[in-house]
């Protein structure tokens, strides 16, 4: 073989202008991300009409990122462990519980830093405890941290008796995790984006994202190729419960009081805003930009419902039946550019 | 051929026992840089047993694995690749959902410092499959879910050249094609081999095996009853050996 015309033919074939960082946004900003940001834009459009134009009040945004932030951490993780093929149903009961941790750390005169690092540390161990549990006892994700949503349930129940713990000493830490940044928004907003920059790069471009994808894409092959699969998953849960910390404790620092049913049905609304932002249930694809448009989305139904004069009650009802039809429209979606994503 | 043939794998009296059932028993065989050798048996010759043993899947009950003339033992089908042996199995060990990129370094991706390599990723995926002669295809972009059977196998064998292996082994790799696919297969297998890979192919059509080896091994009830060149060789003749084993008017050829 001619070595040299063949190089000059290959490099005819395939355009070689470094595409390395605008392939990467590409893979990030994909189109099912273009077409969340079309329903999200939907809905800002119809709440303005609906609230009589509240909802675009400058007054109303900086709640909204607050709860699209709280949401949206645990959202992150939940989808990242999600593209891998697993769930993680105790993540609302990790959320309170290493939170109300803090709070009570705290109460009894610990430092914010120190209350901090503990919840973190018990996010962490709770997640690590998750991937062992699902990876080591060979249980299917969905029932093991079934059983462990209940489990620190009721453990926190136990500890708090159900109260809420409110903490009124001035702490730097609580400023910065939840505190006002500017112009009303606060600190979690911040945290929020950095973390999903983060795990962006992450999955789109490490090893271990090329990892996740793989594991849940078709776990089978990738063992073929040498990627530890039990590590990867374990690793997984631990970020996912680690994340679930964070967001717990960002909210304190929002609220400075915490409950336990302060994190209640985070793990379903977490994975309703994944499911939203694209992220496919049976693992393998999925989008972080997407997951953050997603909860951005479910804090907006939950902020333009209340503007417009509908009853609360409504919000779970709507997410509903959200989640239904984005998943009947991302079926579609995928069909028609089935690969092209 | 022009390219030297140089002994790159030796089995010498492998037997595998499970329990009281013997599968293979003393198979003595070396494989050589730039062939392609068709591994050919009924169901429940030995065929499958042999290649698991090669790419370490299966570990012999006795004899013994000589790599570039050292002697190896494989723990694992991990330790097997390390050495430089590759198994393509039928499901090819591809994640659909995954780019062509993506996959074609999954587990071995290059870095610059924590981040993958993308750059370097796509010119040498490219660079790689157009090697072999995969040459149509859009982007390495693409998921593998959009690529024909020929296309997945395309990469699957790229992959093996592009880290080194010196024994590559296909099972079944044109079961699934057309006609035009397998002769597409055909080519990277040539080209696989014009790289200086062994190639052991195990495939069940007669017909295509006498058009793409160079060289024939028969498995029959657990032995390896034939070693032969492909040159003029019959499909009758090879079914003959399949079904009732050696013909009495065969001589064992090395």
């Amino acid at each position: 073989m001619n070595r040299d015309s063949t190089m000059k033919e290959h490099v005819a074939l395939f355009d070689h202008a470094d595409r390395g960082w605008k392939q990467t946004f590409q893979s990030i900003v994909r189109s099912r991300d273009s077409s969340i940001v079309l329903a999200a834009a939907i809905l800002v459009l119809l709440f303005s009409l609906t609230s009589g134009g509240q909802f675009l009040q400058g007054s109303t945004w900086p709640t909204i990122l607050s709860s699209t932030a709280e949401l949206g951490i645990v959202t992150i993780g939940v989808a990242l462990l999600m593209i891998g093929g697993d769930f993680d149903l105790s993540v609302g009961a990790n959320f309170s519980f290493s939170a109300l941790i803090m709070a009570t750390l705290m109460e009894h005169g610990e430092s914010g830093l120190v209350g901090m690092l503990v919840a973190l540390g018990i996010g962490l161990f709770i997640g690590f405890l998750n991937g062992i549990i699902t990876v080591f006892l060979a249980i299917p994700s969905f029932v093991a941290t079934l059983g462990t949503w209940l489990i620190w349930e009721g453990v926190t129940l136990v500890v708090t008796g159900g109260s809420t713990i409110t903490v009124f000493q001035r702490s730097v830490v609580l400023n910065l995790l939840g505190g006002v940044l500017v112009g009303g928004i606060r600190w979690e907003v911040l945290w929020w984006v950095v973390i999903g920059i983060v795990v962006s790069i992450v999955l789109y471009r490490t090893p271990f994202g090329n990892a996740v994808f793989a594991v849940g894409g078709r776990a089978q092959s990738a063992r073929e190729a040498g990627v530890p699969v039990r590590r990867i998953r374990v690793i997984s849960f631990t970020v996912c419960g680690l994340l679930a910390a964070v967001a717990g404790v960002v909210q304190f620092g929002h609220l400075q009081s915490m409950a336990s049913s302060y994190g209640e049905y985070y793990q379903l609304y977490a994975i309703a805003a994944a499911v939203v932002g694209g992220t496919v249930l049976t693992g393998g694809r999925g989008s972080i930009v997407g997951t953050m448009l997603g909860s951005l989305i479910l804090s907006m139904l939950d902020a333009g419902l209340i503007l417009s004069g509908v009853s609360t009650f409504w919000y779970q009802a709507v997410i509903g039946a959200i989640v239904i039809v984005a998943v009947a429209m991302h079926t579609r979606l995928s069909r028609l550019v089935r690969g092209g994503d | 051929m022009s390219e030297t043939h140089r002994e790159i794998l030796r089995a010498e009296h492998v037997t595998k026992r499970f329990g009281p059932v013997t599968a293979i028993e003393d198979i003595t065989v070396s494989f050589y840089t730039h062939q392609i050798t068709g591994i050919v048996g009924d169901n429940g010759a030995g065929k499958s047993t042999f290649v698991k043993i090669i790419s370490g899947v299966e570990q012999p009950t006795s004899g013994q694995l000589f790599f570039e003339g050292r002697a190896v033992k494989f723990r694992s089908a991990r330790d097997a690749r390390r050495t430089g042996i590759e198994a393509v199995h039928q499901d090819l060990g591809l994640v659909e959902s995954m780019s062509v990129v993506r996959n074609f370094f999954l587990g071995m991706e290059p870095c610059r410092g924590l981040l993958m390599d993308m750059r370097r990723m796509r010119e040498e995926a490219e660079r790689r499959l157009y090697e072999i002669g995969l040459r149509n295809l859009k982007s390495v972009d693409q998921d593998v879910a959009r690529l024909s059977g020929g296309e997945r196998q395309a990469i699957s064998i790229g992959r093996a050249i592009a880290f080194e292996r010196k024994v590559l082994i296909l099972d079944e790799p044109t079961s699934a094609l057309s006609v035009k696919e397998t002769q597409k297969v055909f080519d990277y297998m040539r080209n696989a081999r014009q790289q200086g890979l062994a190639v052991l192919a195990i495939m069940h059509s007669m017909r295509q095996i006498l058009d793409i080896a160079d060289r024939i091994v028969i498995f029959w009830h657990g032995r390896l009853i034939a070693d032969l060149p492909n040159d003029g060789m019959d499909e009758n003749v090879l079914a003959e050996y399949l079904h009732n084993g050696l013909p009495e008017s065969a001589t064992i050829a090395t």
